[in-house]
């Protein structure tokens, strides 16, 4: 027991924006590599378009993979800057704890 | 209020259209077009929209071709002319200079005589205009004429008619004329400006003569006169209109570079451009980078992207767009223009060009991807364009790049019907078609939209390979693996088993490394066949990923291994996971102790567990030491841990479940959402038990530890502790104190109701201030607002948001809004649109789509219910409640419609919705359609939404009828067939005669028609619809089979055999082209005699078809269910006496089944099973007529409710004893994709199980009708 499987761990996610059209998936990832495992890289593709959407997200298997990439001045793929920053963590219900209100519960 | 309306209208239009002036200088096609649609959504174009618009056709659309600019003006003229636009002098002026700038050719003279027939006057700016107009076309002699107006009526003659007489001459030629005007205007007081020398320049520019041109400048210069850059960039313009490219770089040298430079020269490129000019444009466009710093809004480094998308928009050639390209690239202007330009192309669907750029960028070693042709693919998918599909296969085939799979699911195979053709395709065209991407990509789109034998079938085409595995996981659950191995192997014959012997063995493994388990009762299954297969090797292997054995087995097997002295960890590990799933933890208990020194982490782990799920603390706490005795370093994990927390909390041992926590930290145990999640719900437990010191100690554990981060969510315990005690002093301390310590201010929402339910102002008031203090008045306002919302005080929450300066907050209406919709609050959400009604900035069209999307999830709520109780005496009373909630989003509607409220395109879908699943046959389709053409023909936008309200759009009509105004004629058979579809015959008649009386040629189509003749039939106008039917026949329309079939039923209820000839006849050459059957008037026939009590004559009628049928096997049996099912129906006894002789006459002499079978399931459908046994008894073959009863089965199977479960099962059971027939019938059904109910599965599963054999589908849970 205690099987703690990797894919039930945490993720830590970096939220990459301005990505040129040009890149997918595989080139992301392999960049983002160099920092640390990388989990998952989503990077959703518009399917009325067929192009995507300039936005991904990429999940390193450890704080430490998260925090090198952070820690780099700039991120230039293809000779273009990419834009990243830490991607807070999804909580239970967070489209209300995001509101920066009162709660409502 | 239309006016109120137009005026907003008009000021955002104009803000629109202004800022995009403002900033670059220009407009595009597109905003345009968007402002010119909305205009004409609205209905009520102002004057002034009219002139906003004529007047944005001309120079401000530099991206679009000279003719088709004056093209969008016409459009724009006609459309706003006919919405009831009216036009003064000032819009044929706009018009006019829209022509000018678009250099239109047109007939002055013609223009002057449309403005008299329109009886506008024109005025000074018309003349010179005209003159213009005469001049740019060299006709001085016109231009004249116009002049002779303009001194008769003594209007003055300005610079601007003198400038354009300066152009006159000189485009006939004549430049000394041209340079004389300059000393006429002189003579006439008039000094020559700018204006005229720079009509002076470009008629220097249109020649060439770069000299006068450089003396003009030089002379301006001199007299301290100043051309502006946009001056000077219109003489640029004319020297490369006229052919003289070389000289441009002489006027740049002149440009001063004012405020407002780039969007002047961005203007001038793109206007070159689009006419062709894209060299000098490109000339224009480099002088501009070191200025371009300022003004850059696309990519950081890149410039010229709107240059290449032009020219990509004006379809330069390749070599033109290259040739740019690499200029850019090697100014170090942009770093990767050819990306940019493919990306231009394939954003506009240019697939020629876009590969094109691809071969480039290959010749240039850039890399291409697949998904560079997505864009091409996707349009080509939209249309079912199969040759462009495969074209773009083939052009990637070509440039190296080979599709991937996602390239094949998502864009390219759902755009075929059937993948062999694909494949077939692709081979014709020299595309590989054999490729992993492919197979893959084939096996995913099976699984998504094919069926199961498909993908069975790829697997074994393809041997099934780890990706597959991987893709099946990836898409379905593990029981779907189970699934699909057991049918795999079943599959497969023998030999095939062995020869792949090692395949599946890998495949086990595989499953197993991927830690795959199959539910036991599938793992049984495959068990069995490889038993069969004679395959021990792999029953062996097969057991990896079956871990659930029985309990018997399984005590067997530890037994024998105990008795042989070999481990039996693994099995004891087994056996008490199954007692565990079994909740059997007496004996699990006792298998432990029995066996303890042999007992593995994973056993304690699930026995935790299980303890812990019976509220067993001690055993729990127990076990959890005793496996820390054995191995300190162990872990559990996160939710067994949670678990232990959790009974400790309840049982009161706080510092255990404290102590559990601080283990949890020190052994690092993973949090999830999910964990966070749990943790709320143990805290959320301790709450509602009242423990506020296990709430507070617990959640500060976790916080501290943490194990977790403070959200208002997990905070919420705190107060709910003291909410559930009625405390509510103690909850806001506690709320306060929260915000305080972590910044959340949990339950403040039921905090506030609570005290305005006990109407404790004072703690309000503190509450209030607090909330104001720390997160401003606006904050407290809303918080306020919704409590008194919430508790129903009215009054107060509309003094509240009347509060002077109050704004919309959408994040705030919305969380209220949904919290309503959540909690079907149907009154507060009401009271909520109705009082934000004045608030400042407040979305109405959102509001009131909120209360609809509450209408149509109550409405969909009563639905449901109703389904399941359809059978119950409340559907009554179900029908009801819906009809009130169906009306009330038509209340929402109107109300709408007095706001002056124009809905966005999903509201107007979800009220479709709601309209329909209410069951009102109103087809929406029609109505947008009317609503699009109604508003075109400038009626009311409200009429078309009482369409939906069929009876007050009669009233409308004939409100309208008084005042003359017509509708088009679509509107008003969509008006009948509303109005027959409510059962309003009189009125739907009274509709048709004024449409006949007021349309010429007006006749109803098929459609209206044909529910014209029901609603007669369903009034008993027999003979109105026999007429209704003949018009329709007669003038060549097609009635709706429906139509008929309820006609020719009526006329046999009434007996009336001549009238079902005539209709026979009338219908003769349609009823095979609509399907009507030629039982419909046999049978009618039958039951008309029978209605005369003629039941001789009915017998001898019917009687010979089926003996003549028999002879004729190719011909389809006839069914006379129809007569059967009147006849039970209407209790004529007699009649089905006769009939049942008949059919068993039929079956005994001629071995005629059907009428007897059908008679049988008639008997059973109409419950009179007693009859349907006698029957069965008499006639014992009727149970072998399978392809009766299945057809019946599925048939039943669609309808909802029990009825057809008893139905069924039913059948099933007269096959009850026979599970060869029962497997073949399940094939069937299967095969032909009908949906089994759970009873059928049920039953199956127990006539397999009782032959001992596996039964291959996740059988259903057991209900109270299983046997």
């Amino acid at each position: 027991m205690a099987a703690t499987r990797g894919s039930s761990r945490r993720v830590f996610e970096l939220f990459v924006s301005r990505i040129p059209w040009t890149l997918t998936t595989k080139e992301l990832k392999d960049y983002f590599a160099q920092f640390g495992t990388v989990r998952k890289c989503m990077l959703p593709f518009d399917k009325e378009t067929g192009f995507h959407k300039g936005l991904c997200w990429v999940g390193f298997s450890s704080e430490e993979g998260l925090h090198n990439a952070l820690q780099k001045d700039s991120h230039i793929l293809e000779g273009v800057k990419l834009q990243i920053r830490q991607q807070k963590p999804r909580s239970f219900r967070s489209q209300y704890a995001d509101e920066g209100v009162a709660d409502m519960s | 209020s239309i006016q109120n309306k137009q005026a907003q209208n008009f000021d955002w239009a104009l803000n629109k259209l202004d800022s995009s002036v403002r900033r670059t200088g220009r407009i595009t096609r597109a905003l345009l077009l968007r402002i010119f649609h909305d205009m004409c959504r609205t209905g009520y174009p102002s004057s002034n929209q009219a002139l906003l618009l004529l007047r944005s056709c001309g120079s401000l659309l530099p991206e679009v071709p000279l003719c088709e600019r004056t093209e969008l003006a016409h459009m724009i003229w006609g459309k706003l002319q006919d919405l009831g636009a009216v036009y003064d002098a000032s819009h044929y002026n706009a018009l006019l200079k829209v022509y000018l700038q678009n250099e239109h050719k047109f007939s002055p003279t013609e223009f002057l005589s449309k403005m008299e027939e329109a009886n506008v006057q024109p005025n000074r700016v018309t003349y010179q205009r005209l003159i213009a107009a005469y001049c740019n076309e060299g006709d001085i002699e016109g231009a004249s004429k116009i002049l002779g107006f303009m001194k008769m009526k003594e209007l003055p003659i300005t610079e601007a008619v003198f400038s354009s007489l300066v152009t006159g001459h000189a485009r006939t030629g004549d430049m000394e004329n041209a340079e004389n005007i300059l000393s006429v205007m002189r003579d006439a007081g008039i000094e020559p400006g700018p204006d005229t020398y720079l009509a002076l320049l470009n008629a220097y520019a249109e020649k060439g003569d770069i000299n006068n041109i450089k003396q003009i400048l030089e002379k301006v210069e001199k007299m301290e006169g100043n051309f502006m850059d946009r001056d000077l960039m219109q003489v640029i313009f004319s020297l490369a209109k006229a052919g003289y490219p070389q000289y441009v770089q002489d006027i740049m040298s002149h440009m001063r570079y004012e405020r407002g430079y780039i969007p002047d020269a961005m203007n001038l490129t793109l206007n070159l451009i689009t006419q062709g000019l894209e060299d000098t444009a490109f000339q224009i466009f480099k002088s501009f980078p070191s200025l371009l710093s300022e003004n850059h809004s696309e990519s950081s480094m890149d410039y010229g992207n709107f240059f290449l998308r032009h020219c990509v928009t004006t379809d330069k050639p390749l070599s033109k767009l290259k040739q740019f390209c690499d200029e850019l690239k090697e100014a170090n202007m942009h770093s990767s223009p050819l990306q940019f330009t493919l990306y231009c192309a394939l954003e506009s669907k240019k697939a020629d060009l876009a590969i094109n750029l691809m071969k480039t960028m290959k010749e240039e070693g850039l890399p291409l991807r697949p998904h560079y042709c997505w864009p091409l693919l996707v349009g080509y998918q939209k249309e079912k364009n199969v040759q462009g599909t495969i074209g773009v296969l083939k052009a990637m085939h070509e440039l190296g790049v080979e599709p991937d799979v996602e390239t094949y699911t998502n864009y390219v195979l759902t755009n075929f019907d059937d993948i062999q053709t694909f494949r077939a395709l692709l081979q014709e065209n020299d595309c590989p078609f054999e490729t992993e991407g492919l197979s893959v990509a084939e096996l995913r789109h099976e699984a998504i939209y094919g069926t199961l034998e498909n993908v069975l079938s790829l697997c074994k085409y393809h041997q099934f390979s780890v990706i597959l595995v991987e893709c099946f996981l990836l898409f379905f659950s593990t029981e779907a693996v189970g699934y699909f191995l057991y049918n795999l192997i079943d599959s497969m014959s023998d030999s095939e088993v062995q020869a792949k012997e090692e395949h599946l063995r890998q495949y086990f493994h595989q499953l197993k490394k991927m830690n795959v388990v199959i539910p036991t009762n599938i793992y049984r299954g495959i068990h069995n066949l490889l038993d069969i297969y004679h395959v021990p090797e792999l029953i062996k292997v097969c057991g990896y990923i079956n871990t659930e054995l029985g309990v018997s087995a399984l005590e067997e097997e530890l037994e024998k291994l105990k008795a042989e002295k070999q481990p039996i960890g693994n099995v004891l590990k087994q056996l008490i996971v199954a007692l565990c799933a079994e909740e059997n933890m007496q004996k699990a208990l006792e298998v432990k102790a029995k066996y303890e020194p042999d007992m593995v982490v994973g056993g304690y782990a699930a026995l935790i567990n299980l303890c812990c799920r019976h509220d067993n603390v001690e055993d729990a706490m127990n076990l959890k030491e005793e496996v820390f005795r054995k191995d300190s370093s162990v872990a559990l994990d996160t939710n067994k841990y949670l678990a232990l927390v959790q009974v400790l909390g309840k049982h009161g041992r706080l510092e255990d479940a404290i102590n559990i926590l601080k283990e949890m930290k020190e052994k690092d145990i993973p949090i999830k959402d999910t964990t966070v999640t749990f943790f709320f719900h143990i805290l959320n437990a301790a709450a509602m038990r009242g423990g506020v010191e296990t709430v507070n100690r617990l959640h500060e554990s976790i916080l501290m530890l943490g194990l977790a981060k403070p959200s208002t969510n997990l905070c919420s315990p705190l107060i709910t502790v003291h909410l559930e005690k009625d405390d509510v002093p103690a909850a806001l301390e506690a709320t306060i104190d929260c915000y305080k310590k972590y910044g959340t201010i949990p339950r403040l929402h039921d905090i506030l109701c609570r005290l305005i339910e006990q109407g404790n102002t004072d703690l309000l008031q503190k509450a209030m201030d607090f909330m104001s203090q720390e997160r401003g008045e606006m904050t407290m306002l809303y918080d306020i607002f919704f409590a008194f919302l919430n508790t129903g005080k009215y009054k107060e929450a509309k003094k509240i948001i009347e509060t002077p300066g109050l704004r919309a907050r959408p994040a705030r209406l919305q969380w209220f809004a949904e919290k309503c919709i959540a909690a079907n609050q149907m009154e507060t959400l009401e009271n909520m649109v109705e009082m934000t009604q004045k608030l400042f900035e407040c979305d109405r069209e959102q509001m009131y789509y909120y209360l609809l999307k509450l209408c149509s999830k109550l409405t969909e709520n009563l639905l449901f219910c109703s389904i399941r109780n359809c059978y119950s005496s409340d559907s009554f009373l179900f029908t009801e409640n819906i009809s009130n909630d169906w009306q009330k989003a038509d209340a929402t509607w109107t109300k709408m419609q007095e706001e002056n409220v124009i809905p966005r395109e999903r509201t107007l879908r979800l009220l479709a919705d709601t309209l329909k699943n209410n069951g009102q046959e109103v087809p929406f389709d029609v109505d947008v359609n009317a609503l699009l053409y109604a508003t075109s023909m400038q009626c009311d936008i409200a009429i078309v939404f009482f369409f939906i309200l069929c009876v007050e759009a009669y009233n409308i009509l004939l409100e309208a009828q008084k005042k003359y105004i017509m509708f088009p004629p679509s509107a008003y058979s969509t008006l009948i067939k509303a109005l027959l579809a409510e059962g309003c015959l009189e009125e739907a008649i009274k509709v048709k005669n004024i449409a006949e009386t007021h349309i010429k040629g007006f006749t109803l189509n098929d459609a209206a028609s044909s529910l014209l003749i029901i609603t007669q039939v369903r009034r008993d106008y027999l003979k109105d619809a026999m007429s209704t039917l003949k018009t329709v026949v007669e003038s060549d329309m097609v009635p709706i089979p429906l139509a008929v079939t309820r006609l020719i039923q009526a006329l046999a209820m009434k007996g009336d055999l001549e009238s079902i000839c005539a209709v026979e006849k009338m219908v003769e050459n349609l009823a095979a082209s609509i399907g009507l059957s030629r039982m419909l008037f046999v049978n009618n026939t039958v039951l008309a005699h029978i209605k005369n009590n003629n039941l001789d004559m009915a017998v001898e009628y019917i009687e010979p078809l089926f003996i003549s049928g028999m002879q004729n096997p190719d011909s389809p049996i006839p069914s006379m269910s129809y007569v059967f099912r009147k006849v039970i129906e209407e209790r004529l006894e007699p009649a089905l006496e006769k009939l049942s002789a008949m059919a068993e006459r039929l079956v005994n002499q001629f071995g005629v089944y059907k009428p007897a079978t059908d008679l049988f399931l008639q008997y059973v459908d109409a419950g009179r099973v007693d009859d349907a046994r006698f029957l069965l008894q008499r006639c014992g073959g009727i149970a072998e007529q399978k392809k009766i009863l299945m057809a019946f089965i599925a048939k039943s199977s669609q309808k909802p409710g029990q009825i057809k479960e008893t139905r069924n099962l039913f059948v099933m059971k007269l096959l009850d004893n026979d599970l060869a027939s029962a497997k073949t019938l399940f094939e069937k059904v299967k095969a032909a994709n009908i949906h089994t109910d759970e009873i059928f599965l049920k039953r199956l599963a127990v006539l397999l199980r009782n032959a001992g054999e596996p039964v291959p589908f996740t059988e259903p849970p057991v209900s109270v009708f299983s046997d």
